[in-house]
């Protein structure tokens, strides 16, 4: 029997009664009294320009038009939308060279969708005919796309402070040599026996959460500024929020919707600031903006696409003695996440395999693309396409297995993690390769590969990552959890932690409930409120679980030293003699002496005077537990990803016959849903490894913002899957929890261009493997598959 | 602005309602009559988040139909479906967790009950096939296939437990 009575357990997500009936209100469900509504004019004929006229006249016009706010009309202030920029010191974002580059409307088109002007009208009708209206006109300026084209001499710069449009290096102060990692790559390469070396594109993926973004926002008779968003960051958007316009934070209150799904793409803010600067415009009148799927898809942060380069340099018997690195990432118009992902890309670089001398230079370089941001991985994949294509190079040229050098050279417990200082405490990354390889039947597979023949020909791949569990030491990891104790014994959980639908919610209550001995509907969560909840720097790098869980638990902590205090008066006895026991605590030398926390609970709020002894009686106030919760470490789970495929060399078609996930989760808090996450995430990995990629037109218009035309992998498409969670209760984590939810996107996207290289013996460079490349590549390598 | 008054049964309820005619069922239910458990995706009925039932069994996306045109027919959204407590469908996705940010979910449900009704035996591949134009980001399909078979297994009335098939191995060092 278990230890637990909820942990581990397949629990009824906290909010799928409510999803099933449609329940939930996401922003765009919301309608309040006097809404008027907000349509932004975007410019979709440039990627790059100049406004040079701007007329809202004929516009105006239109009966039931209230309002044009142009780039003169709102606030000067500029803003980074990302969020890095509010978890990193002052003295880090300066050395960094982080920028606040982003205005409400500009005169600047840097990108295709850039914000012109907003038009507030009395429906959404009446707003989208009147923004058809307003007059731009505009110069074309030159056009660049690609980190090469931006860092050429003569190509416009975006940025004054940013010589040859590259917005971020690993800065020389913090990074020697503008590197990342130890030891002297370069010298350590010239004892390597065999080097594989090449150049590869990754690229532009786009999270397509279902919901695309809607906003509300209104000024209160008070003044007070409120913004209904679906943020996963509810407490970071407040802060910028506040800032941007000039007002305390006391004054703003950012009111969370049910967000549907977010995978990076809500992480600190999007169209809070113009819909915010068109409420303030109208004090008293809600203005709801609704962004179309199209509109969505050019405005919002997309992964960095980018060059990679690297080098590998080994001994005859397989010993890792040096890698090289370098990320070109492209980061688009604005700074947004310019100095974190290509950071984090050497990071799990560095995180990964236990190599003499690694070095790694990471930069950022401006575009005319749309802005790059965070997405799910956040670097991790961009490295998983790159480093485990070349291992599995080197192994072939070797005659080593590819899961047997995963097995020798996967860094584990004691090692440093991608953050060097911070050691891995805790591993199971052999254990998910052996699982894994046996669910798969590698050898035998592997073995059956070497005889095939005809068209079709198959594959196996393997691919390893690690991750972590929240951002410490590199970001600011901290969450508030306040516990108010119920007079019946029941507890309302008070936290900013978001749930973009992973079910954090619903671990969070989990957690909150067996740490305080309650059944799940004893405890309630109170989210979403920026006036009652203390900070959290919100949900992002898989943290939620790990740093709220932790917070929880701090917090519970707190409520039960109370109510054993309480409890002691209450039994006349010392702390040190009482137990918990379920919902009553007892004397251990006599537990019939005993009391229920729900009677302590009851006492504390309803303290009345005993009028015989004019005592009170119990002990006096309301329990409340806090905590301020700052992560002590990161966790990283690790995993290995199995992936067999069957190409058509006639078609070039690529068929996943077979994907299995493995994952060191530490402890499984519910299953149900830690798988849901590999799944979820392995269909995203599939999509960039395959078929997922932003292209754009010679200049710089987006040609697949649709999801007929951006290819993600349907219902029908996806391969038989099988997750294998390898528990080993980690120190640090809540019962011993790591994080699953970005982990789940990585390893497929090696393990499938990796089983694509078994299958054809061909490797490709550039992400997505589509069939085109599939078929061009065959007939530049001359192969003949009848 | 023209409009047209038609009938419409929604949820079971009669309505006789004045719509511009060139707006969408999609509009029509959320606007104009509140019923917000219709999802709005794309608009352009490529992912299906804003599927309902017409006349009892087929599906439609309800952003790709013009609200005038569907005088007299019988429209269900998920809420509809949860009338009589929630239909086998809809505790089958809670049963099988596969409900994560909820968007798709609406439109999976209906588009699930729609199937089952026409067809209350499908094969694994018949389902996926038929799911084909709801997309779901979260999921990656497998628990929605899993709790649309469920619900086919207990159609109409039973309750089945369904084995999860996540497997838990205990690591080397535990």
């Amino acid at each position: 029997m278990s230890q637990f009575s909820v942990i581990g357990k397949n629990v009824p997500k906290v909010d799928a009664f409510e999803k099933v009936t449609g329940q939930p209100i996401y922003a765009a469900d919301l309608k309040m009294q006097g809404m008027l509504y907000g349509k932004i004019v975007r410019c979709m004929d440039h990627a790059h320009a100049r406004v040079t006229r701007l007329d809202f006249s004929e516009a105006l016009k239109i009966p039931g038009v209230i309002k044009i706010l142009g780039p003169e009309d709102v606030t000067q202030t500029t803003y980074n939308t990302g969020a890095c920029d509010e978890m990193v010191s002052d003295k880090v974002g300066h050395l960094l060279g982080d920028l606040k580059d982003q205005t409400i409307f500009t005169y600047h088109v840097r990108h295709q969708g850039d914000a012109i002007c907003g038009v507030i009208a009395t429906s959404e009708e009446i707003a989208e005919r009147a923004a058809a209206k307003v007059i731009v006109e505009y110069e074309p300026l030159q056009v660049f796309m690609t980190p090469s084209e931006a860092e050429k001499t003569g190509t416009h710069q975006l940025h004054p402070d940013k010589p040859n449009n590259m917005a971020f290096q690993l800065p020389d102060a913090m990074f020697p040599g503008n590197s990342y990692g130890w030891g002297d790559a370069e010298e350590a390469m010239k004892e390597a026996d065999l080097i594989v070396e090449d150049n590869f594109y990754v690229n532009k993926q786009k999270q397509c959460q279902m919901e695309p973004h809607a906003y509300i926002a209104q000024v209160d008779g008070r003044g007070r500024l409120h913004c209904w968003s679906s943020g996963q960051m509810p407490k970071i958007t407040h802060q910028k929020i506040a800032r941007l316009f000039d007002m305390p934070m006391s004054m703003v209150k950012i009111h969370s919707t049910t967000i549907g799904g977010g995978f990076g793409a809500r992480l600190g803010i999007i169209s809070e600031p113009e819909t915010c600067a068109m409420a303030l415009a109208v004090p008293g009148r809600p203005v709801k903006v609704q962004t179309l799927r199209e509109e969505d898809w050019i405005i919002s942060e997309s992964r960095h696409a980018g060059d990679y380069w690297m080098k590998l340099g080994f001994k005859k018997d397989g010993t890792p003695v040096a890698c090289q690195a370098r990320f070109k990432a492209n980061t688009g118009a604005y700074f947004t996440h310019a100095s974190g992902v290509p950071f984090t890309t050497g990071a799990w670089l560095s995180g990964m395999y236990k190599f003499g001398a690694l070095g790694y230079q990471g930069e950022s370089y401006f575009s005319n693309q749309a802005p790059a941001g965070a997405y799910r991985g956040y670097g991790n994949p961009q490295t998983n396409f790159v480093l485990e294509q070349l291992i599995d190079r080197a192994l072939t040229q070797l005659d080593i297995d590819p899961v047997q050098w995963r097995l020798d050279w996967h860094k584990g417990v004691g090692d440093d993690g991608w953050c060097f200082g911070v050691k891995y405490p805790s591993c199971q990354l052999s254990e998910c390769l052996r699982q894994g390889a046996e669910a798969i039947e590698w050898d035998k597979k592997v073995a059956a590969n070497k005889q095939q023949s005809g068209v079709k020909r198959r594959g196996v791949g393997v691919s390893v990552m690690n991750h972590t569990s929240g951002a410490m030491p590199m970001l600011l990891e901290h969450t508030v959890t306040t516990i108010m104790m119920n007079e019946d014994g029941s507890a309302v959980v008070s936290t900013a932690c978001s749930d973009l639908g992973q079910g954090s919610h619903t671990v969070l209550h989990q957690i909150a409930a067996e740490a305080l001995g309650l059944e799940m509907h004893e405890v309630t969560l109170k989210t979403g409120d920026s006036d009652a909840n203390g900070f959290d720097i919100g949900s992002h790098a898989s943290r939620t679980t790990y740093v709220g869980g932790n917070s929880i638990l701090e917090a519970s902590d707190d409520v039960k030293k109370q109510l054993l205090d309480r409890a002691s008066r209450h039994l006349d006895t010392s702390v040190e003699n009482l137990e918990f026991g379920g919902k009553t605590i007892f004397a251990k030398n006599n537990p019939e002496n005993s009391i229920t926390t729900a009677e302590i609970c009851r006492l504390g709020v309803y303290n009345y005077m005993d009028p015989e002894t004019g005592e009170p009686e119990g002990a006096p106030g309301q329990i409340f537990g806090f905590s301020s919760h700052f992560a002590k470490h990161n966790s990283p789970p690790f995993g290995a990803c199995f992936v067999e495929v069957e190409i058509d060399t006639e078609t070039g078609e690529i068929e996943l016959l077979e994907l299995v996930h493995t994952h060191d989760i530490g402890r499984t808090l519910h299953p149900a849903m830690a798988e849901g996450q590999m799944v979820g995430g392995a269909q995203q990995g599939i999509g960039m490894a395959l078929t997922e990629e932003i292209y754009y037109d010679d200049q710089g218009l987006a040609l697949n913002s649709s999801f007929t035309d951006y290819k993600m992998y349907g219902s029908s498409d996806m391969p038989k899957m099988k997750v294998i969670l390898v528990e080993d209760p980690d120190p640090h984590g809540p019962y011993g929890a790591k994080s699953v939810g970005e982990a789940g996107l990585t390893s497929p996207v090696g393990a499938i261009a990796n089983a694509v290289y078994n299958a054809l013996g061909i490797q490709f460079k550039e992400a997505p493997i589509t069939p085109e490349k599939v078929l061009k590549a065959i007939k530049e390598n001359g192969l003949n598959f009848a | 602005m023209k409009e047209r008054m038609i009938e419409l049964t929604v949820n079971g309820i009669n309505l006789n309602i004045s719509v511009p005619v060139h707006q969408t069922l999609l509009d029509t239910l959320r606007e104009q009559l509140g019923f917000t458990d219709t999802k709005y995706g794309c608009g352009t009925g490529e992912c299906g988040a804003c599927t309902v039932i017409i006349d009892g069994e087929d599906s439609l996306c309800s952003c790709m139909a013009l609200a005038s045109t569907l005088n007299g027919r019988s429209i269900t959204t998920a809420a509809g479906l949860a009338e009589q407590g929630l239909n086998a469908v809809q505790q089958a996705f809670i049963d099988q967790t596969a409900v994560q940010c909820g968007y798709c979910t609406p439109g999976m449900v209906v588009k699930s009950t729609s199937l089952l009704r026409k067809n209350p035996n499908p094969t694994e591949e018949e389902i996926r096939k038929e799911l084909e134009g709801n997309i779901c980001r979260c999921t990656g399909y497998d628990s929605i296939v899993k709790a649309v078979q469920q619900a086919a297994q207990s159609f109409p009335e039973e309750n089945t437990q369904w084995d999860n098939a996540v497997e838990l191995k205990t690591g080397a060092h535990s």
